[in-house]
This record gives structure tokens, C-alpha cells and sequence, in this order.
């Protein structure tokens, strides 16, 4: 029935797809907000390990440099600041949750049997750069190098844009 | 070990891999110990004190005691702090640390991980201790760790930024992200280490080290007159041992960074010197920094805290950045591969 071979590497694929599901739920389910950004935090380092499955390790770090680090960091800096026992109570919808399920559900199947009626294509094999980091790089300084730089400056006027509203209000 | 790493991954290597993680987590263990003695009899005479001398003979074994009385101490948890998260949080510190480690080599054939991003896993990993922090002083309920995480948060992102920027003068001379090759580009002259060709970055990343181990003089987070202890007020027992440990691997881990980045690695300061083994000279400057930052501890009072912030953002950040510029106009005129 399952005809896969139990290698290492699906094990390690196993072990991350929980990590990243079981964090994706409980970051629902979870009611404090603090708890919730850990849960985040974790379907982060799950996603950067399925990152360095695909050997691209250096998405995988930057990943959990930016996204598990930097953005969880930045979360709980401002819910700190606010009430500590904060609780997210939501009144009772049942017939509004028993709906979405029901939709759910639908949108589970629609996708699972997608999936399982496609031929996939064999691709051939794919050649992983010997150093991906640095054909990474090349990349970006030749065939993108004008998207690349657009988007720094996109940051660069997100940057100063923060800091003249942070002014304005301090005034 | 490297051909090791190469293999198909049977059960015996795997115990292989446990049995030498195992081993370093000893060697790290150790290092703690005695670095813990050693910085308080390196202070106690700076200070013109005696240090520790009590425990076993002068004073070897004043750590070992103050281990074993944090692990038989009561484990309190405040009833009102956040449980879960009170306990996940010195694990999620330590965790990272321990992890780092990995990428190290120490010469040039005994390392754990031959990662070609390296220097990325180092810093990436080392951010996630930063959260754990952050959450203790958070999860305690109390407002001077509360305080305490807070200054620690903003303290460690706005002195990581410069310490990465810092990194990338290297990164470009070596043109590499793996540890091993950036020790390799380094020359077998000690002038040709990268210490003197990058001194703006030497200088930016050293004083940002210090930094993120919150040590004097940036010790804000666990400034004990203002804070009492900080984010770890409300810790007791053996979870403030994994937050002191953690406070000490990372030292072991940026003297070792320090080491390989700037000081050349294994290589010695000339090639007449070759006969001594490459891990002897590793451990030798690697124990230079360790003292050099016990040093600091010893004579720096502590920064006001928007003297802190002001430094890294307006002197530290556009030094390490005018680094990036002045070592690609380097290479552009004078290497240019």
C-alpha cells in the first residue's frame, strides 16, 4: 500500500510536518497571545528544517534568522507592552463553526483527491549548486539585480516612513 | 572526522555522532566550570582580592560546590508566572547554544559540521536565545525581569545588527559563509589574518560581542543595582543554571567565532611555527579572548542605557557599514578576482 522506503530523511520530513501542523493548530487554538507567538515561532523552525531537507540551507537559515528570531522577538516586544493576562474570548458560534469545518473539510478533499489524480511529471534530476549560497548571490547581482534593488529601496522608504510617523506622534 | 560525515548514515555512526556530541557537551561542561573559576580569581586580583580559595586546593573545586548546591536547591515556580512558558524558557536558551557549536572547527580536520553557511547558522541560531530570554523575563511576572527581558530584547537586536554587518568584511574577503574555507583564506603570517586587514570590523565585532553576551560593559539586562537580577529574578535551582550556562557556552562560542573569523584559527602566527599542533594555537588564542572579556569585566563600569542604544545604532552600525564599503573598493582596485 505505502510503498516508501523509511530513509532518514523522511523520518526528518515526519518529524518537521508535526512540528509545523501540530504549531499551525495550537497557534489557533492557543488563547493567550504570547503562547501563540511561540507556537509561530516553532511552525518557523519547522518550515526552516523542511528548507534544509530540500538543501537550501541558506532559505533555512534565513529563515529562522528572520522569521523564528527577528519577527517573533518583534511580537512579543509589543505584547509585552500590553495587558499581561490578556485572553482572547470569543463568544460561541456553533452553527458558524460546524460550517467552517464542513468547508474545511470539503476544501481537504477537493485538494487531497487534486493531488492524488495528477500525473506528476518526473523532473529531471535536480542539480542542487555545488555552493547554492554563492549561486544564490550571482544570481542576484546579474539576472535580478534590478527587482533586487527595487526592493531595497522599498525597504529603505519603509524604513524612514516608520521613523518619521514614530516622530510625529513623540511630538 | 570529516570523511565520517560523507558516509552513508548507518546505527554505528549515528552512536558515533551521539558519542562525540556527548563529548563536547563534557568538553563545554568543563570549559564552564573552570571559566567560572578562573574569571573570579582573574577579577579577585585585579581587584587586589584573593578570589575563591576555599574548596579543595586553591579553590579548584569552589564551582563544583556551587553547581551541586543550584541542582539540590528548591525548584520554585512563582504561582502567578506563566507555567509553561517559565519552564520552556531556559531550555529554549540553552538549546541554540549548545547547537552553534556545531559549525566550529577547531583545526582542520576536527570539526562536528561542515556547513556551508556557517556564520548564517551562527547568528540565526543564536537569535532564537534572544526570545528565550525575552519570554523568562515575561513568563516570571515580575517587573524587573519584565524590565529586564525588555532591555534585552532591545539591546541584543540592536547589537546584532552591526555584529552581522561586521561579519560581512570577512565573508567578502574569504568568499565563503563556510567556517572551515574563511579559516583556510587566512594567510600563515599572523599580518595576514584577517584582524589587521578588517581592523574597522575586528573592532565593531568585538565590542558587539560583548554585547550579546550581555557582559559588562553591557551588562543592562542583569544590571543587579537597578534590576536586581533581571530577566532571571524569579529563577532558581537548576533553571538558573541553565541560564548561567547558557551565559558561559556563549562565551566559549564567540571566543571560538572570534578566533576563526579574525585570529587566524589554527594557523600559526608564522610558518616556522607550524610544529606546534594547530589545536594548541586554536586554544590559545581562543583563551586569549576568554581572558580578554574577563579583563573588560574587571575594569569597564557599566553604560547609561541610551548610551547603549545611541552607540550601536549611531557609531557602531555606520562604522560596520563604511567596513562593507571600504573592503569592496579594496577588492574592486587591488584583488579583483
Amino acid at each position: 500500500m505505502f510503498n516508501i522506503e523509511v530513509t532518514g530523511e523522511f523520518v526528518a520530513f515526519f518529524v518537521f510536518a508535526v512540528i509545523i501542523i501540530s504549531g499551525a493548530v495550537l497557534m489557533v487554538s492557543f488563547t493567550k497571545v504570547v503562547h501563540m507567538v511561540i507556537s509561530l515561532a516553532a511552525v518557523f523552525l519547522g518550515l526552516a528544517g523542511m528548507f534544509v531537507l530540500l538543501e537550501a540551507e541558506f532559505v533555512a537559515f534565513v529563515q529562522v534568522l528572520i522569521y523564528a528570531g527577528a519577527v517573533s522577538i518583534l511580537m512579543v516586544f509589543g505584547i509585552m507592552m500590553t495587558k499581561h493576562q490578556a485572553m482572547q474570548d470569543e463568544p460561541k458560534r456553533p452553527v458558524h463553526e460546524a460550517l467552517s469545518a464542513i468547508a474545511a473539510l470539503c476544501l481537504f478533499g477537493i485538494l487531497f483527491y487534486a493531488i492524488r489524480i495528477t500525473e506528476l511529471s518526473v523532473p529531471e534530476q535536480f542539480q542542487a549548486g555545488e555552493d547554492n549560497t554563492m549561486e544564490i548571490g550571482k544570481l542576484l547581482y546579474t539576472g535580478y539585480v534590478i527587482p533586487f534593488e527595487l526592493v531595497s529601496v522599498l525597504l529603505t522608504v519603509a524604513f524612514i516612513g516608520a521613523i518619521v510617523i514614530a516622530k510625529k506622534e513623540a511630538d | 572526522m570529516g570523511d565520517l560525515l560523507l558516509e552513508q548514515l548507518t546505527w554505528g555512526n549515528a552512536l558515533i555522532f551521539f558519542l562525540s556530541a556527548v563529548v563536547l557537551l563534557m568538553i563545554v561542561l568543563g570549559f564552564v566550570t573552570y571559566a567560572i573559576y578562573f574569571e573570579r580569581k582573574v577579577i579577585g586580583w585585579m581587584q587586589l582580592r584573593i578570589g575563591p580559595n576555599r574548596v579543595g586546593p586553591f579553590g579548584l573545586l569552589q564551582t563544583v560546590a556551587d553547581i551541586l548546591k543550584l541542582l539540590l536547591k528548591e525548584d520554585t515556580i512563582p504561582r502567578k508566572a506563566d507555567r509553561a512558558l517559565f519552564i520552556l524558557a531556559p531550555v529554549l536558551a540553552y538549546v541554540p547554544a549548545f547547537a552553534v557549536l556545531a559549525v566550529i572547527p577547531y583545526t582542520d580536520s576536527l570539526y562536528f559540521a561542515d556547513l556551508n553557511v556557517g556564520l548564517l547558522y551562527y547568528v540565526a541560531l543564536s537569535g532564537i536565545t534572544t526570545l528565550a530570554i525575552v519570554l523568562g523575563g515575561w513568563a516570571s511576572n515580575n517587573k524587573y525581569a519584565l524590565l529586564g527581558g525588555m532591555r534585552s530584547a532591545a539591546q541584543m537586536i540592536s547589537y546584532e545588527v552591526p555584529l552581522v554587518i561586521s561579519i560581512v568584511g570577512v565573508v567578502m574577503l574569504s568568499g565563503s559563509l563556510n567556517l572551515r574555507t574563511i579559516v583556510a583564506e587566512q594567510g600563515n603570517w599572523f599580518w595576514e589574518w584577517n584582524f589587521l586587514p578588517q581592523i574597522i570590523g575586528f573592532v565593531v565585532f568585538v565590542i558587539a560581542a560583548v554585547s550579546e553576551l550581555n557582559r559588562t560593559p553591557f551588562d543592562l539586562p542583569e544590571a543587579e543595582s537597578e534590576l536586581v537580577a533581571g530577566y532571571h529574578v524569579e529563577y532558581s535551582g537548576f533553571r538558573f543554571a541553565f541560564f548561567m550556562l547558557t551565559e558561559y557556552v556563549y562565551v566559549y562560542a564567540i571566543a571560538a567565532l572570534t578566533t576563526i573569523l579574525f585570529l587566524g584559527g589554527w594557523h600559526a602566527p608564522a610558518p616556522f611555527l607550524d610544529f606546534v599542533p594547530g589545536l594548541l594555537w586554536f586554544m590559545l588564542k581562543f583563551a586569549c579572548i576568554v581572558f580578554f572579556l574577563f579583563w573588560l569585566r574587571a575594569t569597564f563600569p557599566r553604560v547609561r542605557v541610551d548610551q547603549l542604544m545611541g552607540f550601536g545604532w549611531k557609531v557602531l552600525l555606520p562604522l560596520a557599514i563604511l567596513n562593507v564599503f571600504v573592503t569592496a573598493a579594496y577588492i574592486e582596485f587591488f584583488i579583483k578576482r
